[in-house]
């Protein structure tokens, strides 16, 4: 089943883009990436998968359900953690926490506690003492609570330092071994690589790929580096060649298509080395961004 | 009733300091009072004013000398806060959710956007009502002194439920505007321009009698406090106008912010 099922979804805001034409679906208890760069239309999806914003065309199904219609009933099982996490200021964590909690029909004190202890989070503080990293664990607290079939993380780890990121990832990996479905949007690649399954790529607010992490790295691009003193690079500037660079008698570009004509290509030629080798995701995805 | 629960706690301060602001107000009026009272020479100096002024003061129709007479003309004042408090909390209530970008909290939960107005719409009335009584009580407690009699208890209730009327109507109006639009800036400076333009329409109308139509644009001409005292009632018609423009206000306000795109 697909636990998030997105068809054409549109967002401009008057007659700025917001989204544009967007179509994906996520598979129950899958972690799902969803990556692009500030602007790109990331958080504007989500609030419109919440239902705080309107679609000026296309649909979103959360559950099999609609999001917009059936905004209510579908969120009781929506765990979401905002980019940036604003609550009642002059309340104290553990109000806010019990207050959140009291909108689920089911009991999440125990829940509670147990994730205020794996967060290392004070409970007694006012929501606006903490720094901007204590109000993201509260955040994640808060949008864990009630045991939510679907994680919607929009930016999560921004203001987490290195041990709580840790903590946190365990955290969502072992809610996805429980069966919860995670979308995660993010514009940090590595974080992305380490825990989704699939991804979908979003520039100026059209989805431009939409892949296995696996397939995105191997099968598409190669990165390839020559050595050799009198390699001309004019002569690599062939098609599914991309980003050709050359200096100090070293060549190295990308290609994508059968490796076979890069073969035929290298071994005419004669080379001091020759390195080929998988792409990180980070230059995928500049490459996808430029 | 945990969103309605909620918004009381957070309203408690803003409720404390209007009961603060009133009390130093009908402080302030009895001391001035205490000048007037059973002292016909300082009447007289009021009665030298133009007759337009008078009137539009509201001053003509009471006698001064008398604590009702003096509540009479408190009326209007009364009116005016209990109002502008009516009218700020409507938007306040609604709009501080998106000024404090705690939508993105309070409507990722599994609650209504109509539920939400419901519960918020209450606290307000709640707030509203404790202030109107607070009014009441203290206006009680500072005519005790000047001998009120039957009749000024009477006047009194009437202006209570006058008033309480009237915190309906812009309550109503704050909240409407508070859901209605999406700059929550613009809401609370459009809500409290209204009321005073329409507070502005009541004095006109007693300036000029050609203009004696835009009295039913300003709930402040909707209850006379002269026909209060003197006939002790009030206008149906008038009940009916305010009703009207609550539940008006109120439908709006559900249609609208269920439709709407949330500021974010």
């Amino acid at each position: 089943m697909n636990v998030i099922e997105v068809s054409h979804l549109t967002k401009y805001y008057g007659k700025a883009r917001g989204i544009d034409d967007i179509s994906f679906q996520v598979n129950e208890g899958e972690i799902f990436g969803f990556i692009g760069p500030n602007g790109a239309g990331k958080s504007t999806t989500i609030r419109l998968l919440l239902a705080l914003i309107h679609p000026t065309a296309g649909s979103a199904a959360i559950f099999g359900k609609d999001c917009i219609r059936f905004g209510p009933e579908i969120r009781q099982e929506i765990g979401y953690l905002p980019s940036e996490v604003f609550y009642y200021d002059r309340m104290k964590v553990i109000d806010l926490l019990k207050y959140s909690a009291s909108f689920y029909p089911k009991d999440s004190t125990a829940r509670m506690h147990e994730l205020a202890g794996i967060m290392e989070l004070e409970l007694n503080r006012r929501i606006e003492d903490l720094s901007y990293g204590n109000r993201k664990k509260v955040g994640i607290v808060q949008g864990l609570l009630h045991r939510p079939k679907l994680l919607l993380l929009d930016e999560p780890t921004s203001g987490l330092d290195p041990l709580m990121q840790r903590k946190f990832f365990q955290l969502i990996q072992d809610e996805n071994r429980c069966g919860v479905t995670v979308f995660f949007s993010s514009h940090i690649l590595g974080e992305v690589q380490r825990l989704c399954n699939r991804v979908a790529i979003i520039k100026e607010g059209k989805i431009i790929e939409t892949a296995d992490i696996r397939t995105l790295q191997k099968n598409n691009y190669k990165k390839v580096q020559l050595m050799g003193a009198k390699i001309d690079p004019s002569g690599f500037d062939l098609p599914g060649v991309s980003h050709l660079e050359h200096e100090d008698g070293a060549v190295r570009f990308f290609f994508k298509g059968d490796i076979n004509v890069i073969m035929q290509k290298i071994s005419s030629i004669t080379v001091s080395d020759a390195t080929i080798e998988e792409p990180t995701l980070e230059e995928i995805f500049i490459h996808y961004y430029e | 009733m945990n969103i309605f629960l909620r918004e009381l706690k957070a309203n408690r301060k803003s409720l404390f300091i209007w009961c603060i602001i009133t009390a130093l107000f009908i402080l302030l009026g009895i001391a001035k009072f205490s000048a007037y009272y059973n002292n016909p020479a300082m009447v007289a100096v009021l009665t030298d004013l133009p007759k337009q002024v008078l009137s539009a003061l509201n001053v003509q129709a009471f006698n001064l000398t008398t604590i009702t007479g003096f509540y009479g003309l408190m009326f209007t004042y009364y009116a005016l806060l209990l109002t502008i408090a009516a009218v700020m909390w409507g938007t306040d209530i609604i709009t501080k959710e998106e000024r404090d970008k705690t939508v993105e909290f309070s409507l990722t939960l599994p609650v209504t956007r109509a539920r939400l107005v419901t519960s918020k719409a209450l606290a307000a009335l709640v707030n509203c009502v404790a202030l109107l009584l607070f009014t009441w009580v203290a206006s009680i407690v500072s005519a005790v002194k000047y001998q009120p009699d039957a009749e000024f208890f009477r006047f009194l209730s009437l202006c209570m439920l006058a008033l309480f009327i009237m915190q309906m109507v812009f309550l109503a109006v704050g909240i409407f505007l508070g859901c209605a639009m999406k700059r929550y800036k613009l809401a609370t400076s459009t809500a409290i321009s209204l009321l005073l333009v329409t507070y502005f329409f009541s004095i006109i109308t007693a300036l000029n009698s050609k203009l004696d139509f835009l009295k039913y644009f300003s709930p402040f001409k909707y209850f006379d406090p002269a026909a209060m005292l003197n006939q002790s009632k009030i206008d149906i018609v008038f009940v009916g106008i305010s009703a009207a423009i609550v539940i008006a206000g109120m439908a709006g306000a559900y249609l609208t912010y269920t439709k709407r795109d949330l500021y974010i």
